[in-house]
């Protein structure tokens, strides 16, 4: 019993860290109908001048807010300078279904030789903000550790923020009408390509806050981040790419799930229970456990 | 002898080029591929880049600085080194790109130190090492089956296999940690296959074993391993895999407070590796390891000490045990090429190490096993602990050797003393 | 038709002269390219014609070298039986992938394909018979003797790689050049209105599919044969991604471009290379320049000819939507 409960527990902290990349995902699909490859490296960006402003100060927390701010420009940068141009160039003929996914995979690459050539190919770590020693019940010590209460906890931070923003500010409204329906929120005087960069600055602080996360319990590298995109992807799937609250869904019943697998079957098929959800959500429920209707095509 | 060349031409002018072959080889002047007579061009493939780079890819330069300390110290024969370093990214399909690159475009006279199982398997293959002859020194793996003269006549291997340090494991568990709860993490590959195997054959029974496939490694996956082999209740844990899985391993049972006696393979157990990937360095206090080179720290040994300056003057990385073993390699290569004697080819090369690798100064503490009949390195480990610096010490206060071999022979002591530095660590044999 | 026999008994005959007159290194880089013209090959099927974005290619030819690699060593069988293998098994696998392929939008497929990228090394660590780590050697064995001694390895890997991509792409140029092709443009343009025409849009995605993983497979067992092993790591997300960028560097929608593309995939590295040596050593710049180059190509390309050369083509066809 006891170690169903840890499984719980791990899988949770683990399924935040999902979360947040798969809120990345899902929120700069919304906007742009892009699946952004590139989030890994963005993420990956963001968290290094985190790991540069928090190893310099000696505070995570700086340097997470670092990481946020990098994100958050990076995302919006690469939103304004780049999927603009590619927009306008790139919108008819066999490559316009592909090119936009494909130009993410060229910023991921980008991205990747960026940071290799600016703080080269070493593993770096970055000082745990909270101690990694498990809590003690009873007589037994588990695997869970006041960092991963941390990482909930800021994650359900960050959830709450990010509700609060779309449910009750006026750019939440904004943003929520030119994802849906993006010709009327542009009747209704919505500056739609300014509230979608906005979209994109977003996704990127959140994507920073998760790559600062999951380093903080292992290393960063310029390829560290690769299996988060994964299982972030996969989690907006189970969610149907189209909803927030899908996605966190998605990111925690993969989390749980994921752990329960390492726990109980064995670490060799973790990343093949993965596929093995992805593909079964596609075949059976492809519009996500969260869907009303129909969901839209690219 | 017919020389193989690179560049493909008629029948008619490759006759002639045989033929000239022959005439020039009879002339004092070298006309071996890569020699001149004031250069010698060797070539490492290597992951520079790369989810598998950190450690591995400082070795390269630790090579090129004790060349470069050689070269200003009057090179081989008067001959400098150049050593070119090519990045594979550990990927076999760029291993053999660049190898091709260095044997057909850049002419190396031979390799040193290539890094990779799999990516020495397929360059073996396809370049055709053993049909185009070129020596292969000092193969940076442990796979037991590149111990083979037969299958691989021109290449000539450096660490001891897995097998060897899993039987030699084995062996101490049996010899100091009877009656308790043993258990074992590794990696179901090459690394762990050949443990496994190794163990079972010595009849050390494991009450909790868990297999991880390479790339799955994490801290989530690492909590699974600690809480299973906590369940257990294993008193002392084995672990056969990379550093980048036993770094997230410590990590989680010093957080969960589990502390068995832990084995860490050689592979997986550079302090200074594991400090940069944020293990607390008081969890390895007390890890034993087997281990072949004294530790990198020991500025007692000649050897280290030696590398540790040169190191200071033409490399500044930090010391660790992957700049000691490029240090070496490079130490090791210079005897080879001075074994092979003035008039350097191929074919001598191989030959000198054939009859005179055995007795080359490594800084390891085990025999070299090179002969006509075997392509096999070094031969055996000692058991080292840990301390709360990450550094490692002999175990039982002195170095207790282990030798063997990677098939069934059996695991034995050895009073074997290794050869002196040469002075100022620059060879002089013949 | 036969115009375009001619048209390909004039290339090989071109392939083999220059594979006589330049050296070795380039006769093996000719290897890989005939490799890597297949694998694009299957790509321009793919996602120029029917319009699915795969970034699974990687995963589509080790199928084929682990079944060409399985049946030589387990079956000692001849090697051509063996890339045959490589043929059927990857097209097996890809109409399995394909029928759940075709329920998906262009972002799904490309997200599955990428996690099947990611994921393969897992997968192929763990099985036993598939060797693991190290992987399993693939030797299509020496050169035959009467062509004679100086015929070097490379050559013969040249010259089965050559002949297989000359064939590979005579039946792809006549395929696409069929109702098939147009039919999968006509789906690809517009799925409803195809549907309404009367063909099976979904159908026709999966018959996509499964053919451009035959060639995907059929490339996967040259490339095994080229580097002479199937292992985990040769078939790497990396190399997915550098199958993209050729893609869309030769233009995603022109078979002839795709012996460009794969020019330009062998050149990349040693341009890097002789780039970062004119900008000085440093190490950092050496081992990042050629990922670096691969990048900025591929976004410049998809920005400013995302249809590669047949750009014009495009243009015409979108004047006549203007209208």
């Amino acid at each position: 019993m006891q170690k169903v409960f840890e499984t719980i527990l791990i899988g949770l902290s683990t399924g935040s860290i999902y979360a947040l990349m798969s809120l990345a995902l899902v929120l700069v699909w919304r906007s742009t109908r892009v699946v952004n490859f590139a989030q890994a490296g963005q993420a990956m960006f963001s968290t290094y001048i985190g790991f540069e402003i928090s190893s310099r100060s000696e505070v995570f927390w700086l340097g997470l807010l670092f990481a946020i701010v990098a994100g958050a420009l990076l995302g919006a940068g690469v939103d304004y300078f780049f999927m603009r141009v590619l927009f306008k160039h790139a919108n008819s003929g066999p490559a316009a279904v592909v090119a936009p996914v494909i130009a993410t995979l060229g910023l991921l690459g980008l991205i990747r030789s960026f940071v290799g050539l600016t703080w080269g190919g070493e593993f770096k770590s970055i000082e745990t903000p909270a101690s990694t020693n498990g809590f003690t019940i009873g007589d037994s010590t588990i695997p869970f550790s006041p960092l991963n209460v941390l990482i909930i906890v800021t994650t359900a931070l960050i959830l709450i923020a990010l509700a609060i923003l779309f449910q009750r500010t006026n750019l939440g409204l904004a943003l929520r009408a030119s994802a849906y329906a993006p010709e009327i929120a542009q009747l209704a005087g919505i500056r739609t390509a300014r509230t979608r960069t906005i979209g994109w600055a977003i996704a990127g602080g959140v994507g920073g806050v998760a790559g600062m996360l999951v380093t903080a319990n292992n290393f960063l590298s310029p390829y560290s981040l690769d299996l988060l995109l994964v299982f972030g992807f996969i989690a907006a799937v189970i969610g149907g790419l189209e909803s927030m609250v899908g996605a966190v869904i998605g990111a925690f019943v993969l989390g749980i799930g994921l752990t329960f697998i390492l726990n109980y079957v064995g670490t060799s098929l973790v990343f093949i229970g993965g596929f093995t959800v992805l593909i079964l959500v596609l075949i059976i429920k492809p519009d996500g456990i969260m869907s009303r209707g129909k969901a839209r095509r690219a | 002898m017919i020389r193989k060349t690179a560049r493909k031409r008629t029948w008619f002018v490759a006759a002639l080029l045989a033929s000239a072959g022959l005439f020039a080889s009879t002339l004092p002047a070298n006309a071996e591929t890569g020699v001149s007579s004031s250069e010698i061009k060797l070539g490492i493939t290597l992951p520079l880049t790369g989810a598998a780079s950190p450690g591995y890819n400082k070795i390269g330069n630790a090579m090129n600085a004790y060349f470069k300390y050689v070269n200003e110290n009057g090179g081989v024969y008067g001959r400098k080194i150049t050593l070119i370093q090519k990045n594979d990214e550990y990927s076999p399909q760029l291993s053999i790109a660049k190898t091709n690159e260095l044997i057909l475009k850049d002419k190396v006279f031979a390799l040193v130190g290539p890094l990779g199982t799999a990516n020495f398997t397929a360059v073996h293959k396809s370049v055709g090492i053993a049909k185009r002859k070129v020596p292969s020194l000092f193969l940076n793996t442990g796979f037991s089956g590149f111990a083979s003269k037969k299958n691989y006549p021109t290449s000539f291997t450096i660490l001891p296999s897995y097998a060897m340090e899993a039987k030699i494991v084995a062996q101490f568990i049996k010899e100091n940690l009877t009656g308790k709860k043993l258990g074992l993490v590794y990696q179901n590959d090459e690394f762990g296959i050949d443990a496994l195997g190794a163990f079972k054959d010595a009849g050390v029974k494991f009450d909790v074993s868990i297999p991880y496939t390479s790339g799955t490694q994490s801290a989530a996956t690492a909590q699974t391993w600690v809480s299973q082999l906590a369940a257990g209740g294993a008193q002392v844990v084995v672990f056969f895999g990379v550093t980048s899985a036993t770094a997230p391993l410590l990590a989680v049972s010093a957080a969960a407070k589990y502390a068995p006696q832990w084995i860490l393979g050689s592979v997986g157990s550079d302090p200074l590796t594991l400090r940069a990937l944020g293990v607390p360095v008081a969890v390895l206090n007390g890890a034993l390891t087997p281990a072949g080179n004294p530790s990198p720290n020991d500025t007692s040994d000649e050897y280290v000490k030696q590398f540790q300056e040169i190191n200071a003057k033409y490399n500044n990385a930090d010391f660790d045990d992957y700049v000691l073993q490029g240090m070496n390699i490079g130490l090791m290569t210079v005897q080879a090429l001075r074994a092979a004697g003035r008039n350097l080819t191929r074919a001598g090369l191989i030959r000198a190490m054939e009859s005179k690798g055995s007795s080359f100064a490594s800084v390891a503490y085990s025999p070299l096993g090179y002969s006509k009949t075997s392509n096999v390195g070094h031969t055996g480990y000692y058991m080292a602990v840990m301390d709360a610096k990450g550094d490692r010490k002999p175990y039982g206060g002195s170095v207790v050797l282990y030798t063997t071999d990677s098939a069934k022979g059996p695991v034995v002591k050895s009073n074997f003393k290794r050869p002196a530095m040469p002075a100022k660590g620059l060879p002089t044999n013949s | 038709m036969r115009k375009k026999i001619l048209l390909f008994i004039v290339l090989g005959w071109v392939l083999l002269i220059v594979g006589d007159r330049v050296d070795e290194l380039r006769v093996y880089q000719g290897a890989q390219i005939a490799m890597y013209t297949i694998a694009l090959a299957s790509i321009v099927l793919l996602t120029g014609y029917s319009g699915q974005v795969s970034l699974g290619n990687g995963a589509m030819m080790a199928v084929g070298g682990y079944a060409a690699a399985l049946t030589l060593t387990n079956l000692q069988t001849p090697i051509w039986f063996a890339f045959l293998m490589a043929v059927i098994a990857a097209s097996l696998f890809g109409a399995l992938l394909g029928a759940a392929a075709a329920r998906l939008s262009g972002p799904y497929l490309a997200g599955t394909t990428l996690a099947l990228a990611v994921g393969l090394p897992a997968i192929a660590n763990q099985f036993t018979f598939l060797g693991g780590e190290p992987g399993i050697l693939f030797d299509v064995g020496f050169p035959p003797e009467r062509l004679g001694e100086d015929f070097t390895q490379y050559k013969w890997f040249f010259w089965i790689a050559s002949s297989i991509a000359l064939v590979a792409l005579f039946i792809t140029s006549n395929i696409l050049s069929s109702r098939f092709g147009r039919t999968w443009q006509a789906v690809r343009g517009n799925a409803l209105a195809a549907e309404l025409a009367g063909v099976n849009s979904s159908r026709w995605k999966i018959l996509a599919f499964t053919i451009s993983s035959a060639l995907a497979g059929l490339a996967g067992a040259v490339f095994a044969m080229n580097i002479s092993l199937v292992a985990p790591g040769a078939y790497s997300l990396a190399l997915s991604f550098a199958l993209v960028t050729g893609a869309v560097l030769a233009g995603i929608s022109s078979l002839p471009g795709v012996a460009f593309g794969a020019l330009i995939l062998v050149a990349i590295p040693e341009v890097a290379d002789a780039l970062a040596g004119r900008l000085g050593d440093a190490d950092k710049l050496n081992n990042y320049l050629p990922g670096l180059i691969v990048s900025v190509l591929l976004i410049l390309s998809v920005i400013y000819t995302p249809n590669g050369p047949g750009e014009n083509l495009r243009k015409l066809r979108h004047k006549r939507k203007a209208h």
